[in-house]
């Protein structure tokens, strides 16, 4: 099981439905690994039921179920659960490895997904850093959520292995380094961009794990 | 108008009784009748049972709808959800989430899913919303957590009345509202560590959470 978690308030916003498609992508691809954390959204859930249920009332208009009967005659119930979903796969539609990466400078390399994911603020970038490749030193000037999707790395705050769940904001600085004899591939949401603290400051858009 | 001879057939009925007779579990954790008619809906397409779901769930929705700014598709809202409910119902077994638990991913599910529609702009969605948001249960089969579960919405329902007012403000805003932590901290004009620590609180006090390891 993984080591690392979302914390209760991110995964309260998952629960609430508050969290823009990218976050809620990298909580449910950890979800999907960690019977830990679903435990945890279960509570929540709960948590989101019983609030709802002590809310104010609001009566429905006359004939309102009458509508909805009408329509299950073309809805019939499912037979048996939807395929499981996958969607990451249903995201990048091939192997991790094949997508095509670009080389960002030493062991680097990015995809920028962003247009995946419309009408939101949210950066959302795929890095590769190549088995025993190390990152430049950097800190991050806003937050920044990273799953790990395979491989790992490790950095001054540990080991980060796959379906890890990794937030940092701008008090963390960082040399990551990929370890084990996979490329490290990580999914990272940024809500601003990073700052370098070493030689790299001059280049935009380094591996922000 | 609702029909009872429209309901399942009773031999059917005993046989399910039967079945959940067998399971261990069942003297240790009750249902709650609600999931009880959420099975006879998936199991036996029993049209009473459903509208007595929808005349306990259907006005909560509506008003969770509108209190999210769908005041205008609020009837919309409750429409489709229950029809999700309806298609969804065989897929949900009360060993794995209480009725009301489950219910609310429906409608939140729903409420996302029509906020997405209402955007959409020239790009499809690669990603469809229950692939994003969970619904409890549907992919797995863990009968040791499933008691669990079903203790921790008793023990929120039983403990939410003991939250300080400014606690449960928070949560409810950030739940029914649907307002990031930091939109509630904009509107009460309260700082945004004030309303993190208001919710650990709170979470800490339903021991909805076990202490994060990061913090
Ligand atoms: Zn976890």
């Amino acid at each position: 099981m993984s080591q690392h978690h979302p914390d209760s308030l991110t995964l309260m916003e998952y629960s609430a439905g508050n969290l823009s498609e990218p976050l809620a992508l990298c909580v449910r691809l950890h979800l999907d690994q960690c019977p830990y954390c679903r435990s945890r959204v279960d509570m929540l859930d709960s948590l989101g039921a019983v609030l709802m249920e002590h809310q104010p009332r609001v009566s429905l208009p006359e004939g309102s179920f009458e509508a909805i009967l009408a329509r299950l005659d073309q809805t019939p119930p499912a037979s048996a659960p939807p395929p499981r979903p996958a969607p990451l796969q249903a995201l990048l539609g091939r192997d991790l490895n094949q997508l095509p990466w670009k080389r960002q400078f030493g062991d680097i390399s990015v995809l920028d997904i962003t247009d995946r994911f419309p009408d939101q603020p949210d950066r959302v970038v795929l890095q590769k850093l190549a088995a025993g490749g190390k990152a430049p030193a950097h800190t991050h000037r806003g937050n920044e959520t990273t799953l790990v999707l395979q491989g790992a790395f490790a950095d001054q705050n540990g080991v980060f292995r796959q379906w890890d769940f990794v937030a940092l904001d701008q008090h963390h600085e960082h040399t990551p380094v990929a370890v084990g004899c996979e490329d490290c591939i990580t999914l990272s949401v940024l809500s601003a961009p990073v700052r370098l603290t070493g030689r790299f400051t001059r280049l935009l858009n380094p591996f922000i794990r | 108008m609702m029909d009872k001879t429209r309901s399942a057939p009773a031999r059917v009925k005993e046989r399910l009784v039967t079945t959940t007779d067998q399971n261990p579990t069942r003297t240790d954790s009750p249902r709650d009748p609600w999931g009880q008619l959420l099975e006879n809906v998936g199991r036996h397409q029993d049209r009473a049972a459903y509208q007595a779901l929808f005349e306990h769930f259907g006005p909560q929705i509506k008003y969770y709808a509108m209190a999210n700014g769908l005041a205008s598709h609020a009837d919309e809202l409750v429409q489709e959800v229950f029809v999700s409910i309806w298609r969804r119902s065989c897929l949900y077994d009360w060993r794995k989430a209480a009725a009301s638990t489950w219910i609310f991913t429906i409608a939140r599910n729903q409420r996302i899913d029509m906020l997405r529609k209402m955007r959409r702009t020239r790009v499809e969605r690669s990603v469809a919303t229950d692939d994003l948001w969970q619904i409890p249960g549907e992919y797995e089969d863990e009968p040791v957590t499933s008691l669990h579960r079903l203790m921790s919405e008793k023990r929120v329902r039983q403990s939410l009345s003991q939250l300080p007012e400014e606690q449960l403000t928070v949560i409810a805003k950030v739940y029914m509202e649907n307002k990031s932590h930091q939109a509630v901290a904009d509107e009460l004009e309260i700082p945004l560590g004030t309303v993190k620590s208001r919710v650990r609180l709170a979470l800490n006090k339903l021991k909805v959470i076990l202490q994060d390891q990061d913090s």
